[in-house]
């Protein structure tokens, strides 16, 4: 049987990341996935922490940040981790489709909802939307597209929103995937264009649902800004991210290509464990059960909705090596009386505890399982959610996971 | 503004709206103040009940007659919101065979039919039963639309000249020494304020009934009961399963179109405005009723509630399921000097309609008039339509061609069009106005991807301003939307749950209004 460098369990960012960095480092590298990972899900910008002002510079407040936050997973890649992981990330989207920053921390994108958030990286067709104001930008909705409401946008953005028909294709179907396949086609975009240029009135900048192609998004933005003569910026809308799955094809082409194997569709069930370390993994492929060896195995398989974390009615669990997970006492302190609220959901800090080498310990701080690390969402102790640092957590701990377990 | 009438009915729950029906069809014009949408009590939060009365028929005989009455008359005048399901009450090996017998005794002499079955006929009819039942017996129970119901009641009347003003809340009540003369109202949404000259009063508020009428200094005898339930996520029954055993918490569900809600409980409440579902009470729901479908115990729930039964207390008794679950007319010109304000609270949906025919023969005798009541016969006024799940489903086979596919619902199949209807009829005036006109938001996502969607398509009609600003109600609707959702927060509800603030905290960066952090929020 063929026996492995390192598998990484979860197609997330964490996991992508981490197998990255493993095949680079020369490891044969094994990433099992149940499904395209959430990065297709919520994937736009890479966040590194919110709360951290535009105009700041990232680095001195990160690593401030992190210093009051010791349990945060930051504290175990610290600020250079974080930096190394960036580079490596950017180092897989050469010019024209880059992600960059905005001057040198965080800056505003508008989101679906006319809100705006703030991220770090930002792709190459995003940028246009930082700095918006509501006289030179017009937001572009699409009739019968009803997962981006451009009058929703344009309303709290307060600025000028259009409703274009899509002439020729009707509303069946009509979804993001559909949508971003058809801005690929040149001559799709050129009309769009056109349709664009027809309703503008002097705006210097045009909002438009994120659908701005699959293939080759930076190709879409030059056809539309050479026919309308504005800058166009796509928005965050809602899943599935059709930015989110270029950066999931970027990565899967870059890890075939490094020669990791890439095994998506099935869920790995089980984990056999003998003296402190995982032997082997089995993955379900009905009716074919198959077991796959491994010297180091990386844990990244997201938190609930990844299958990473699953709860009953009692507790939290960890289905694939019953790891013990950090979490409040009893169901009814999961969820805070309301929804929103200036503190976090007490079951958003649940997780899995590592060491400094990220591998998982018990409460008495022992390590539990010697070649097996965590990596991403499913750590303890922080709220990437409201935080705005779900990527930033993934692909520093995803890097630094793949990071220790080679030099072990 | 301000406004005269014959009646004035304050409460928009089953009993408001029967009442104005009812005078209607006897010619009083009447007025009905609410202060919320229709159904916002209990007429709103309950399981859907279409009783039989054999619930009642050992504890409370007059209860369980009173019930099958109602329930014929009901299944001849409102068919179109009735499912007529059926009902098993179900023995397990703990209840034994001696109350079964009891009864059916008791069922004999309520007059209500029984069909018993050996266990092996009640699980071929229902395969998700707990194989070890020790038997069953078949009785008229079925399944009801309450908002449905009380609508239709309120169109009728409508058309008969009655007027409704929904949203507007009862402020104080005009004294004139000791006759009520009308009331003070405030629109709830406007701020308006007026008043409402009228004869006569009809405190109709349920549960609410104390804070009207302590707004005369009087009060009357009640025990607030809160009910919890739970929906699940699928149909578990095509029947209404209950235990054949004295009345108890966590012995009943009730199958509601494509779900099951599962109840209930029976606690004390004082605070009407703040009640929550407790784990405690899921937990406890969950247990009890995983041992009638052990399928239960891994179901998935979309939805928790409660409601607040108003109980009308006797003195002496403790437990609230003792009290009685009969009515109370209650003429405050008799009882406490005050003269043209009645109250009627207590009873149940299922006599809503007998409580508003003792109203309005009241107010008949007072008014000297001698028109018999004629609710009992007269058909509501969608009494012809095909109401079931098919009939809905046929409906929109011709309705999403013509929309070209635009669903904004995914889960509950609601096309845009729906949306347009109501909007043109113009009487919606919040964004839950329409969510109780539609399936919208009622199905497994409850409303996590198409309340976005809907209010996307106020905005794009400009009536963003009439429902107070998109923004706001996003985050209005995902604050009440977590009220039910929150208790049943574990499993794939919770993997779910991981999705919506995933896209409305993280995406869409929607905060706190009083925290928003750098950029959050509204412009």
């Amino acid at each position: 049987m063929k026996r492995w460098d390192l598998i990484v369990i979860g197609m997330g960012l964490a996991g992508l990341t981490a197998a990255k960095a493993a095949a680079e480092k020369g490891a044969k590298v094994l990433i099992v996935g149940r499904g395209m990972g959430s990065v297709t899900l919520f994937g736009n910008t890479i966040d590194l922490l919110g709360e951290i002002p535009p105009g700041k510079d990232m680095q001195g407040d990160l690593t401030r940040w992190i210093a009051a936050h010791p349990h945060h997973p930051y504290a175990k890649t610290g600020w250079a981790g974080i930096e190394a992981s960036l580079g490596a990330f950017r180092s897989l989207f050469p010019p024209p489709y880059t992600f960059d920053t905005v001057g040198s921390g965080n800056s505003l994108v508008p989101t679906g909802v006319g809100t705006l958030r703030p991220s770090y990286l930002l792709p190459a067709t995003m940028t246009a939307g930082v700095g918006m104001s509501p006289s030179d930008t017009i937001i572009v909705g699409l009739k019968g597209f009803k997962d981006f409401q451009g009058d929703t946008v344009s309303l709290h953005l307060q600025c000028r929103g259009v409703n274009l028909s899509l002439p020729r294709y009707g509303l069946e179907g009509l979804t993001a995937i559909a949508l971003a396949r058809l801005m690929d086609e040149e001559s799709f975009r050129e009309r769009l264009g056109e349709a664009i240029r027809s309703q503008m009135a002097g705006e210097k900048r045009v909002g438009l649902p994120a659908i701005l192609g699959v293939s080759a998004p930076a190709d879409v933005l030059k056809t539309l800004e050479a026919i309308t003569g504005a800058k166009v910026f796509e928005i965050p809308m809602l899943p599935p991210s059709i930015p989110g799955l270029r950066i999931f094809h970027r990565f899967r082409e870059a890890l075939i290509a490094q020669g990791v194997t890439f095994l998506m569709g099935n869920p790995v069930t089980a984990a056999k464990v003998k003296e402190g370390r995982c032997e082997e993994i089995t993955v379900h492929n009905p009716p074919i059960a198959t077991v796959f060896r491994a010297e180091n195995y990386i844990l990244a398989t997201g938190r609930f909705l990844g299958g990473g974390l699953w709860a009953d009615m009692e507790r939290i669990t960890e289905p694939l090596f019953h790891l013990p997970v950090f979490q409040p006492e009893s169901r009814g302190l999961w969820f805070r009386e309301r929804f929103f609220q200036p503190e976090a959901h007490p079951i958003h800090r649940a997780g899995i505890v590592t060491d400094e080498d990220l591998r998982p310990v018990d409460s008495e701080g022992r390590v539990l399982l010697r070649n097996v690390r965590a990596a991403g969402s499913i750590l303890a102790h922080h709220e990437a959610i409201e935080g705005h640092s779900s990527e930033g957590i993934d692909i520093a701990t995803g890097n630094l996971a793949a990071g220790r377990a080679l030099s072990s | 503004m301000d406004l005269k009438t014959e009646v004035l009915i304050i409460g928009g729950g089953a009993t408001g709206a029967g009442i104005s029906r009812d005078l209607a069809l006897r010619g009083i014009p009447s007025l009905l103040v609410e202060k919320g949408d229709f159904t916002s009590g209990a007429s709103g939060r309950n399981q859907g009940l279409l009783h039989s009365g054999a619930r009642y028929a050992v504890s409370d005989l007059e209860a369980a007659k009173e019930c099958i009455i109602e329930n014929r008359i009901l299944r001849r005048i409102a068919p179109h919101c009735i499912e007529d399901t059926d009902g098993l009450f179900v023995s397990l090996p703990e209840d034994g065979t001696e109350y079964r017998a009891t009864f059916l005794r008791a069922c004999a002499e309520a007059g209500i039919d029984t069909l018993p079955l050996s266990p092996r006929e009640a699980l071929s009819m229902e395969p998700k039963l707990n194989p070890r039942l020790i038997g069953a017996v078949q009785v008229p129970d079925g399944a009801i639309d309450p908002f449905t119901l009380v609508v239709e009641n309120a169109r009728d009347a409508e058309s008969r000249g009655a007027r409704f003003l929904l949203h507007t809340e009862v402020t104080g009540l005009i004294r004139d020494g000791l006759r009520i003369t009308g009331v003070r109202a405030k629109d709830r949404i406007t701020g308006n304020e007026f008043t409402i000259a009228a004869p006569w009063v009809i405190n109709a508020t349920g549960a609410w009934a104390n804070q009207i009428l302590a707004f005369a200094g009087l009060t009357i005898g009640m025990a607030l009961s809160k009910g919890s339930m739970l929906i699940t996520n699928t149909r578990l029954s095509e029947r209404v399963i209950n235990r054949c055993r004295p009345p108890a918490s966590g012995d009943i569900i009730v199958p509601n179109d494509t779900v099951s809600i599962l109840g209930t409980t029976s606690l004390r409440v004082e605070d009407l405005e703040h009640y929550e579902v407790t784990p405690e009470e899921v937990s406890f729901l969950v247990e009890e009723l995983s041992k009638v479908i052990p399928a239960i115990r891994e179901e998935r729930f979309t939805r928790a509630y409660a409601g607040v039964r108003p109980l009308v207390q006797l003195a002496g008794v403790s437990d609230d399921r003792e009290i009685s679950r009969g009515f109370a007319l209650i003429d405050h010109g008799s009882v406490d000097g005050l003269t043209g304000l009645i109250t009627i609270t207590g009873g149940k949906l299922m006599t809503y309609r007998l409580m508003a025919e003792k109203t309005a023969d009241f107010i008949c005798e007072r008014l000297g008039l001698h028109v018999p009541c004629i609710t009992h016969s007269q058909p509501l006024p969608g009494a012809g339509r095909g109401h079931t799940l098919k009939d809905r489903l046929l409906r929109l086979r011709h309705q999403i061609p013509a929309s070209r596919g635009e669903l904004l619902c995914d889960c509950e199949l609601v096309p845009r069009e729906t949306i347009d209807a109501i909007l043109r009829e113009g009487k919606v005036r919040e964004l839950q106005d329409i969510l109780h006109r539609t399936r919208l938001a009622k199905g497994t996502c409850q409303g996590g991807f198409c309340v976005y969607r809907l209010l996307g398509v106020l905005n794009e009609m400009r009536k963003e301003t009439v429902l107070g600003g998109s923004n706001r109600a996003l985050r209005d609707f995902l604050e009440e939307r977590w009220k039910g959702i929150r208790p049943v927060l574990w499993g794939t509800s919770l993997k779910e749950e991981e999705l919506i603030e995933s896209i409305y905290k993280g995406l869409f960066n929607l905060a706190p209004e009083a925290t928003l952090p750098p950029g959050g929020g509204d412009l």
